[in-house]
C-alpha cells in the first residue's frame, strides 16, 4: 500500500525538488504561451496584448512559410535513410559473428562526439577546395558541388551530417528489435524457402514495426531541435536556404528581440512536438515493443 | 554449403567494418590534421600518416583560448547538474510511486506531457527569470536552469515502479525512515537506470550548445561547445588557421572519446533508454 505522506515528507520530497522544475520548466512554458499573445521587444518595459496577430503574421510571413518548408525537407531526408541505414546495419551486425561489439562502438561514437566539434570538423571536410570529399570527387571526376555555399547542397550537407550522427544509434534500437525475435520464425521461413530478401520483407520489417513507428518519431523531434549543425556550417544559409523552423527561432528571438513571434513560432514547434508525442505514449500502451 | 556461408560471414564483416570506419573517420582525420602543418593539408588532404608532427599546432591552440578553462568550466557545471538532477528526480519519482498525496496525478500528468517537449520553447522565459535572479552569464545561472530535468524524473519513475511493495512495506515495518528506504534500497535496486541517466545527462549537457551560448557571453565563462565554435569563427575558414582550428577542436573532442573509450558499453546500453534528450 502506498503512504500517505506526512506534511514534512511532502516538503522534502516534492515541494523542495519541485522548485526547479516550476521555476524552469512550467512557469517558462506557459510564459511562452502567454508571451505569444503579446508584442513584447525584450528592451521595452512595457507591452500590448495582440491577440492572434502573432499568429497570424507568423502564419503569413514568407521566412516561417520557407522555414517551414525547409524544415519538413530536411526531416523527411534525415529520418528515412537514417531508419533504413539504421535497420539495414542491424540485420548486418546480428549476423555477424565476430568483433560485434567491436563494429557497434564504432557505429555508435557519432552519438557520443560534440556535435559542435564534429561539425567544425565536418564544415572542413566539406571544403571544396581543400576537403577530403571533392579530393575523391576531383579522382574520381565526378562534378564537385561547392558544398556549403550552394543552397541545395548546403541543405544537404546538414542531413549528411545529421544522418551520421543518427543512424548508428537507430541501429542499436533495430539491433534490439531483431534479437528478440524467437529462432523457430526463422527456421520456418526457411523451410518455406524464402529467398533472403522476402525474409527481410516479409518477416523482418513486419516484427519490427513497433520499433520503427518509436524510432521515426524520435528522429522527427530530434530534427526539429536541430541546431548545432546547422549553426556550424550554415548559420541558416546561404540566403536562408538551411534556416529551420528552431533556427528561424533563434534568429526571432535572440538576434531580433520580436519576442512575440519568437514564443509564437517556438509554440508552434511545441505543437507539433506534443502531436508526435502523444502519438508515441498512445503507441507504447498498444504495443510492447520487439 | 559451409564455405560459402564462411565467405558471406567475412564479407559481412569487411563491409561492416569498412562502415564502421568510415562512422569514426571523421575523428581520425581531426586528430590527422591537428599535428599536420597547413601546408601538408593543402597538399595532401587524404594523407592519414603526416610526414611530420607539429605539436606546435597545440600549444598555439591553447595560447589563442583558454580551452582548458572551458573545458573545466563544462566538466564541473556538468558533474553538479547532473548529480542534482538525479538527487531531485529520486526524490520526487519516489514520492509518484510511494506515496499519496493531493495532486500526484496531476504532477505525473504534467511530466508524462511534457517530457518530449522542445526544451527551446522555455528558453525566452527561463532567459528573463534568471535575468530577475542576476544569473545572465554566469555559471551557476546555467546549473541553475538545468536542476529540472523531465527526462529523468519520467525514467526514474518508471524504473522505480518495478521495485515490490513488500521491500517497502518490511523495511518500513523495520522502522526504516523513507528517506533511507530512498537512499539504501530503492536506488540501489535501479542502479541500472540510475547509471543511465547519469551517461546521457553527462554527453547531453558535456556536449550542450544552444542554451549555454545564449546565457553566457565572456570569454573565460564559456563551456567548452561555446568556446570551441567562437574559436573557429575567430580563426576563420582560411586555409594557415586549418590547423589549428584541427588542434582546438581535438582538445575539446578527446575527452569525450577517451570516456567513451572506457565507458563503452555502458553507452551502448545507456543510449537506448534515451528515448530522447532534455
Amino acid at each position: 500500500m502506498e503512504m500517505k505522506a506526512s506534511k514534512r515528507q511532502l516538503l522534502l520530497f516534492v515541494v523542495i525538488p519541485l522548485i526547479p522544475l516550476v521555476v524552469f520548466w512550467i512557469i517558462p512554458l506557459i510564459v511562452s504561451l502567454w508571451l505569444s499573445f503579446t508584442d513584447w521587444n525584450y528592451i521595452s518595459p512595457t507591452f500590448d496584448y495582440v491577440g492572434i496577430k502573432n499568429y497570424t503574421q507568423l502564419f503569413a510571413s514568407q521566412d516561417f512559410q520557407q522555414a517551414f518548408a525547409h524544415t519538413a525537407y530536411f526531416t523527411f531526408f534525415s529520418v528515412v535513410p537514417i531508419i533504413v541505414f539504421g535497420f539495414l546495419l542491424a540485420v548486418g551486425l546480428n549476423k555477424l559473428k565476430r568483433s560485434y561489439k567491436f563494429i557497434q562502438a564504432l557505429l555508435f561514437a557519432p552519438w557520443v562526439t560534440p556535435l559542435i566539434g564534429m561539425s567544425i570538423v565536418w564544415g572542413w571536410i566539406f571544403n571544396s577546395k581543400v576537403g577530403p570529399i571533392n579530393q575523391i570527387l576531383h579522382i574520381l571526376h565526378l562534378p564537385e558541388p561547392q558544398w556549403l555555399t550552394n543552397p541545395t547542397a548546403a541543405m544537404w550537407t546538414i542531413i549528411i551530417v545529421t544522418i551520421w550522427k543518427n543512424a548508428g544509434w537507430a541501429a542499436l534500437f533495430f539491433s534490439d528489435a531483431l534479437a528478440k525475435i524467437p529462432s523457430s520464425l526463422f527456421e520456418v521461413s526457411d523451410m518455406e524457402g524464402l529467398s533472403w530478401w522476402q525474409k527481410i520483407w516479409y518477416v523482418l520489417i513486419p516484427l519490427v514495426s513497433p520499433t520503427t513507428l518509436f524510432l521515426v518519431i524520435v528522429m522527427i523531434l530530434e530534427c526539429l531541435q536541430a541546431y548545432d549543425q546547422i549553426t556550424v556550417l550554415t548559420q541558416g544559409g546561404p540566403a536562408g536556404s538551411t534556416t529551420t523552423l528552431l533556427y528561424l527561432y533563434y534568429q526571432l528571438g535572440f538576434k531580433q528581440f520580436q519576442m512575440g513571434s519568437a514564443t509564437a513560432l517556438s509554440i508552434v514547434i511545441l505543437v507539433i512536438s506534443a502531436i508526435l508525442a502523444y502519438i508515441s505514449i498512445r503507441m507504447s500502451r498498444k504495443h510492447t515493443y520487439y | 554449403m559451409k564455405k560459402v556461408q564462411k565467405i558471406q560471414g567475412w564479407a559481412l564483416f569487411i563491409i561492416l567494418l569498412i562502415i564502421g570506419l568510415l562512422m569514426v573517420y571523421p575523428m581520425i582525420w581531426m586528430l590527422v590534421s591537428s599535428v599536420k602543418s597547413a601546408n601538408e593539408i593543402l597538399n595532401q588532404p587524404l594523407q592519414l600518416i603526416p610526414r611530420s608532427f607539429h605539436f606546435d599546432n597545440f600549444t598555439n591552440a591553447l595560447k589563442a583560448a583558454p580551452f582548458m578553462q572551458w573545458l573545466w568550466n563544462s566538466a564541473w557545471t556538468t558533474v553538479v547538474i547532473v548529480f542534482m538532477q538525479l538527487f531531485f528526480s529520486s526524490l520526487i519519482a519516489y514520492a509518484l510511486t510511494q506515496f499519496k498525496f493531493m495532486g500526484r496525478n496531476v504532477l505525473f500528468a504534467i511530466i508524462l506531457a511534457t517530457y518530449m517537449l522542445p526544451s527551446a520553447t522555455t528558453y525566452i522565459p527561463s532567459y528573463v527569470i534568471l535575468g530577475k535572479m542576476h544569473l545572465i552569464n554566469s555559471l551557476i545561472g546555467l546549473v541553475i536552469s538545468n536542476l529540472a530535468n523531465v527526462f529523468v524524473i519520467f525514467l526514474l519513475r518508471q524504473s522505480f515502479m518495478s521495485v515490490p511493495k513488500g521491500i517497502i512495506e518490511a523495511a518500513r515495518s523495520d522502522g526504516a525512515s523513507e528517506w533511507t528506504i530512498l537512499w539504501q534500497i530503492v536506488v540501489p535496486m535501479n542502479k541500472n537506470a540510475v547509471l543511465n541517466a547519469t551517461l546521457i545527462g553527462f554527453i547531453t549537457n558535456f556536449n550542450g550548445y544552444l542554451w549555454p551560448s545564449l546565457l553566457l557571453n565572456d570569454t573565460k565563462k564559456q563551456v567548452i561547445s561555446v568556446g570551441l565554435n567562437s574559436f573557429s569563427n575567430t580563426q576563420g575558414a582560411f586555409d594557415q588557421t586549418f590547423p589549428i582550428i584541427m588542434a582546438g577542436t581535438t582538445i575539446a573532442v578527446v575527452p569525450l572519446i577517451i570516456v567513451y573509450v572506457i565507458l563503452q558499453k555502458y553507452f551502448v546500453q545507456s543510449s537506448k533508454t534515451s528515448s530522447i534528450k532534455g
